[in-house]
């Protein structure tokens, strides 16, 4: 059983990221794989025995009351220390970041991944498309924020931007350690580009998807490629 | 007295009206760009000679500014906006009318600017939900323009439905206001208190924070019903905080309903914009064929991501077809939730499939004007 955690959905849920848990059950019972979504609150302990933990985008208040719970036990970073897959996206992947800037004070994140974000001048709202390593196609999405992440030494982006702006700076989106990925794509990113929810599913399983086929969710998201870049 | 620059832009703006018509444009928005170009300042000159009455709110503007322009027609001549004209221009243009009272819809993020320049008697207040995000950014965001633009409109009285918590933030500091209670309704995006940031504690369908935000405590309170039951009841309340006498609507009258016959086929159009009001429309009752219309331009926000916090459930045992620019967001969201539609390039297409007399249409904002008026 594939145990998908969505974490304090009712914080982080702003920008319609809930779904890329649905996605990701969707796709993996396609290839036969039972999975079973828990929605944890604000309210709740946080489990250390799930496979995929996902955080969506917040406003500014509700991201410092979901870090502040995730910080009271440290569990999402034992669960990633046992291998455990993590997607956060927009305010999620600056709460799991090293700091960033809530209004005016700089705040220690969760430290799994080594990134820091400061205020941009400007929100960065739009259509972005960037092009990962990880992926034969280039990954669609749309973003809205108005945070500036910049990478530590040595650490790896999600993609480089081909429209758009992710990061907001040197022209790359979000960040990669092992298991752990950060972007700023919402779209949900997982609906729009089914091959990264396979990639988690494969990361959480230990074994490789050869036969997903779904030709909505292929037509969907060739649709985007077509007009964002 | 109006100023001969005022005049003059009243006259130009007038003849842009008439040509605008005679062109088959609604006439509504060109005069009050004209007018505000001529004359920066004719919003706030215009709103001096009468009693102004704005509405706002994520959901139920326009109807709701109907049923009051209705009500308060009973005590005095009425200027109102048009359909969805609830842009700065669109306020404009109606206050040109020589009425006693105006009664405007006006956009969220507008609603600040609108009352410093007309000083207005009352404004209610409806909601504040997710909308448009890419233009609106954040719910808080709005709710603290209004906050603080309501705490310095001291001579306004505010009517506010404050089972919204971000409504009751919005007033929480008002000189006058009517806080009015349905007896709570749980909020979508409710889970932080917009005064203080805390974790918003809910009972149900009340809220009580430790800052004091509550809708337990209240000036008014009815018995809960429908969106289109709510705006009725606070549209009869600031007709009577006028001195109107009260009116009965019914569900039709305020939801954004229009019946039109398509061919052999008769199509019920329900608007629908955003997760509140999706979530609303998909409560009602539906014929077993449901067309979903979905766009994604500027005033439906461009950004689609909240298909996925609606729960379209309620359609599972219905002939689903979906259409819409964006209709491939819509029938992959569909197909995620397990249920099954036919997706079809256009609303033509479409209606062809209808396999009953009758079909309810779902219509995202831009597509409902196009479609049916």
């Amino acid at each position: 059983m594939l145990e998908i955690i969505r974490i304090h959905n009712e914080l982080l849920g702003t920008y319609g990221d809930r779904g890329n848990s649905d996605v990701i059950k969707f796709r993996a019972a396609l290839v036969g794989i039972d999975s079973r979504i828990t929605d944890v609150s604000y309210l709740d302990s946080l489990p250390t025995q799930g496979d995929i933990y996902l955080l969506g985008g917040a406003e500014d208040a509700a991201q410092l009351l979901s870090l502040s719970a995730l910080k009271k036990d440290q569990a999402l970073t034992h669960a990633v220390d046992k291998g455990a897959v993590v997607l956060a996206i927009c305010a999620g992947f600056q709460i799991i970041g090293s700091t960033f800037v809530s209004s005016e004070n700089q705040v220690i994140g969760l430290e799994l991944l080594d990134v820091a974000t400061t205020p941009g001048d400007k929100r960065l709202v739009g259509d972005i498309a960037i092009k990962s390593d990880l992926f034969e196609f280039p990954l669609t999405g749309f973003e809205n924020h108005s945070g500036v992440t910049t990478l530590g030494i040595g650490v790896a982006p999600l993609g480089t931007v081909l429209s758009g702006n992710g990061n907001g700076i040197n022209g790359v989106d979000g960040a990669v350690s092992g298991n752990v990925f950060g972007t700023y794509l919402h779209g949900p990113v997982l609906a729009r580009n089914p091959e990264f929810a396979d990639l988690l599913i494969e990361r959480a399983t230990g074994s490789t998807l050869t036969s997903v086929h779904d030709e909505l969710a292929d037509r969907y998201a060739n649709t985007y490629r077509s007009l964002t870049y | 007295m109006v100023s001969p620059r005022l005049a003059i832009a009243i006259t130009l703006a007038r003849s842009a009206s008439w040509a605008s018509r005679l062109l088959g444009n609604n006439g509504e928005t060109l005069p009050g760009r004209i007018l505000l170009k001529i004359e920066p300042e004719a919003i706030a000159l215009l709103a001096q000679s009468k009693k102004v009455i704005l509405i706002s709110g994520t959901n139920g503007k326009t109807s709701t500014t109907k049923a009051v322009a209705k009500i308060v027609r009973q005590i005095g001549t009425v200027s109102t906006s048009g359909s969805g004209s609830n842009l700065s221009w669109g306020a404009a243009t109606a206050l040109m009318s020589k009425t006693d009272f105006a009664v405007l819809e006006i956009d969220e993020l507008h609603l600040p600017s609108v009352i410093a320049q007309t000083e207005p008697v009352i404004v209610l207040a409806l909601n504040l939900t997710r909308d448009q995000l890419h233009r609106m950014h954040e719910v808080k965001r709005v709710a603290d323009r209004w906050h603080a633009e309501f705490t310095e409109a001291t001579e306004t009285l505010f009517v506010a439905d404050i089972d919204d918590p971000f409504i009751n933030y919005a007033v929480a500091n008002s000189t006058k206001s009517m806080r009015v209670s349905f007896g709570g309704r749980k909020h979508p995006d409710g889970a932080v208190c917009p005064k203080c940031g805390s974790y918003l504690v809910w009972e149900e369908v009340n809220y009580s924070c430790s800052c004091g935000l509550t809708n337990n405590v209240y000036d008014k309170k009815f018995a809960d019903g429908s969106a289109a039951f709510r705006n009725a009841a606070l549209a009869n309340l600031v007709g009577e905080a006028l001195g109107a006498e009260q009116m009965v609507f019914t569900e039709n009258d305020l939801e954004r309903t229009v019946t039109k016959i398509f061919g052999t086929k008769t199509a019920h159009f329900r608007l629908t914009k955003n997760p509140a009001s999706w979530t609303e429309a998909l409560h009602a009752e539906h014929k077993s064929d449901v067309i979903l219309v979905l766009n994604a331009r500027e005033v439906d926000g461009i950004d689609t991501s909240w298909l996925w916090d609606v729960s379209f459930a309620s359609l599972a045992d219905k002939h689903v077809i979906v259409c819409g620019e964006r209709g491939i967001d819509l029938a992959y969201r569909l197909n995620v939730e397990g249920i099954s539609s036919t997706l079809v390039t256009s609303f033509d297409e479409a209606i062809m499939l209808v396999e009953k007399s009758e079909v309810s249409v779902l219509s995202a904002y831009t597509a409902f004007f196009e479609l049916v008026m």
